[in-house]
């Protein structure tokens, strides 16, 4: 089933490479996330057989990123009716081509249970994503592909001489297979497991934008289309995390968790201090968004470093944000399909040009900066008390004013944004939107609200189990 | 066997230094192409008295991939692009030999403090792959064309291939073709893109791609 999982949506990417429609095109890229979403679904219900002696399956971390993946996806497909509308034949069918690739890569980097299988499937994905941040060939994107391409390229090779310091701490075992690094974990060398784990974090953190190699970020953000960039945000950053969440584990098991916690805590710190300066005075919304999210892999980070109730609180942050930020790009893609920029000084009323993308846009705002009732608050707060738990209250007091500092920074350019008049007299009174272009960010929005208001049962139980892993010794 | 080994090393090494102090960049991409095929041969030589199909097979592939395959897209695109020299590098050439120089001392230095569990095949083998990763590295930041770079993120894998060898008996065969797979099609989507940069800009200057920053 694992297998079915990855080989479908390449094979559609191959049929919509040969149908000529970019109509069939679309309509092929829905079916196959719904089809995603339905094996997914039924995964929640019972886990799949392991496959290829153990290098597929499927466990509790794999399965909560697996289902953001899949969610978004299938947001993003419809979304896609209303903005591939105006592209030409051509450059849809090879965006969708591309996207196709992208989903089944990073299905691989969920259910994969060896190293080095992980680290293709991670290298696999940035290849296809740059692809993808090119989309309208401007010059600006093609500064912002190379950057990315090449500063992830050297980070996944760390990662990938990372794995093969892991391969040598583990000469005892003769095996890169999760389920025996963690079964023999005692048995690892320390002067090699800790090498590994500094080039681990390293690459992978590259691929998830922790500062300090973050740099690519903005940059990406800021030029890729409004899905890709939910994508990106959303689903890619969190395959990262559960690459580091691996590397994790394996420390857990080793006793070495204090070691990886700490280098958690300073990368995570260090985030939220880059990108709270970065955000004040941001004079374009998507390069803002591109440190938000630095300032949410930072949490993530941060989470993780305290240890305690953090762990349950960093992977329900995962969920919320990845959701936030799918919203908050959609956003940005209506945006930037109506006024041509994302500019913030550009952009001015557009709760009265927009209603419906306005009302979005201050929704996401909320999200994106962890205002209750939404799930990102309540999120936020568990990490804050876990940060109190550990006696690591100078910790606590700096993330305490990191949040309160973007805050200022973010409200700043999206109020001045949705609020107010706008300049062109023609747009002063609402305009048609697509229900195409609404109706995803809400669907995403609203998975927020209720992530933050009532939190369903099976996703409760299933984040404690994977918060169980990293806890006790 | 032993001495033809440790003969094959000191070659990948020398043939990064070049690489590190010449200007054309034709030169670098056959320079690299040799690199390569000496690394094809280096798993012969590891493991020359219990050569199994699995090894062949990986030193087969490596070879034809990045030995012959890649030297020739990469020549495709500069033909494409036409450019044939680094005119003006970021950091100067006797520099780069220079730092080059410090890195390998460093390399040996690093790893004569990293203690390699399980038999030792030559004591080459670590130092010489650091330095070839130290060496991509330092091609990858010092070059302002776009080609030169990815040339250098090439000869990093190179190194890490090298490492790679040491676990060559460890890991899985389709694991191996992954990894070179990968690199492989890396290579090639930095190539399409470096001819984007070509098409847009009319040169292939990365110093020149600073519009985006804060």
């Amino acid at each position: 089933m694992l297998f079915v999982l990855i080989v479908v949506p390449f094979i559609m990417a191959g049929l919509v490479f040969i149908l000529p429609n970019k109509r069939t095109g679309i309509l092929l890229f829905i079916a196959t996330a719904l089809f995603h979403l339905s094996c997914v679904i039924s995964f929640w219900k019972k886990t799949p057989q392991a496959q290829w002696q153990n290098y597929l399956s499927l466990d509790v971390l794999g399965l909560l990123i697996l289902s953001i993946i899949s969610a978004l996806f299938v947001t993003v497909s419809f979304y896609l009716i209303a903005y591939l509308k105006k592209e030409e034949d051509r450059s849809a069918r090879l965006f969708l081509i591309c996207l196709l690739v992208f989903l089944s890569t990073m299905t691989l980097v969920t259910v994969s249970r060896h190293l080095g299988l992980l680290w293709i499937a991670v290298e696999a994905t940035t290849f296809f994503s740059a692809i993808l941040i090119n989309f309208h060939r401007a010059p600006q994107g093609i500064e912002a592909t190379w950057k990315f391409l090449l500063i992830c390229s050297v980070g996944i090779a760390l990662a990938l001489l990372g794995t093969l310091f892991m391969a040598v701490a583990a000469t005892n075992i003769k095996s890169l297979l999760l389920e025996e690094l963690l079964s023999h974990a005692s048995s690892l060398d320390v002067s090699w497991l800790k090498l590994s784990v500094i080039f681990l974090l390293v690459g992978y953190g590259t691929k998830m934008g922790l500062v300090p190699m973050h740099s690519w970020k903005p940059d990406t953000y800021g030029e890729a289309p409004g899905p890709v960039g939910a994508l990106m945000s959303g689903a890619l950053t969190s395959c990262a995390f559960l690459s580091i969440l691996r590397v994790g584990q394996i420390c857990h098991q080793a006793g070495q968790m204090a070691f990886f916690q700490s280098i958690m805590l300073l990368l995570g710190m260090l985030s939220l201090f880059v990108a709270s300066i970065f955000i004040l005075g941001q004079t374009d919304f998507k390069r803002m968004l591109g440190y938000s999210s630095i300032e949410h892999m930072g949490i993530l980070a941060l989470g993780i470093g305290f240890g305690g109730t953090g762990f349950y609180g960093s992977l329900y942050h995962m969920l919320n944000n990845a959701f936030a930020k799918g919203l908050m790009f959609l956003v940005a893609g209506n945006l930037y399909r109506q006024y041509k920029t994302s500019r913030a000084k550009d952009i001015k009323g557009v709760l009265r040009s927009y209603p419906w993308t306005g009302v979005l846009l201050l929704a996401g705002f909320l999200c994106v900066t962890g205002f209750p009732p939404f799930g990102t608050f309540f999120s936020e707060l568990m990490i804050l008390n876990a940060a109190i738990m550990g006696k690591h209250y100078w910790f606590a007091a700096l993330f305490v004013l990191f949040l309160a500092v973007i805050f200022i920074g973010i409200s700043k350019i999206i109020l001045r944004m949705a609020l107010g008049v706008p300049r062109d007299k023609s747009l002063d009174h609402p305009q048609h939107e697509s229900i195409y272009l609404i109706i995803p960010p809400v669907i995403l929005g609203l998975i927020v609200l209720i992530l933050g208001i009532y939190m369903p049962a099976c996703v409760h139980e299933a984040l404690q189990t994977a918060s169980a892993i990293f806890e006790g010794q | 066997m032993e001495i033809w080994l440790d003969t094959a090393l000191i070659l990948v090494v020398l043939l990064g230094l070049f690489m590190t102090g010449s200007n054309r960049l034709g030169a670098i991409i056959q320079i690299f192409g040799l690199q390569s095929v000496v690394l094809g041969i280096v798993p012969f030589l590891m493991y020359f008295s219990k050569i199994e199909i699995h090894i062949v097979f990986v030193s087969l592939v490596a070879i034809v991939l990045k030995g012959f395959l890649m030297p020739y897209f990469l020549f495709w695109a500069i033909r494409h692009v036409s450019i044939r020299r680094e005119v003006s590098p970021l950091i100067g050439f006797g520099t780069t030999l220079f730092l080059s120089g410090l890195l390998i001392a460093g390399s040996f230095i690093l790893s004569s403090r990293l203690v390699f569990p399980g038999p030792a095949i030559s004591d080459f083998i670590i130092p010489a792959s650091f330095s070839t990763i130290m060496m991509g590295f330092l091609l990858l930041i010092s070059r302002a064309k776009a080609i030169t770079q990815v040339v250098g993120y090439l000869v990093m894998e190179n190194g890490i291939f090298l490492f790679a060898l040491l676990l060559l008996e460890k890991t899985p065969l389709l694991v191996e073709m992954g990894i070179l797979l990968d690199v492989f099609v890396g290579a090639l989507v930095m190539g399409i893109v470096v001819n984007h940069i070509s098409d847009q800009f009319e040169h292939t200057d990365t110093s020149h791609l600073t519009v985006l920053r804060d």
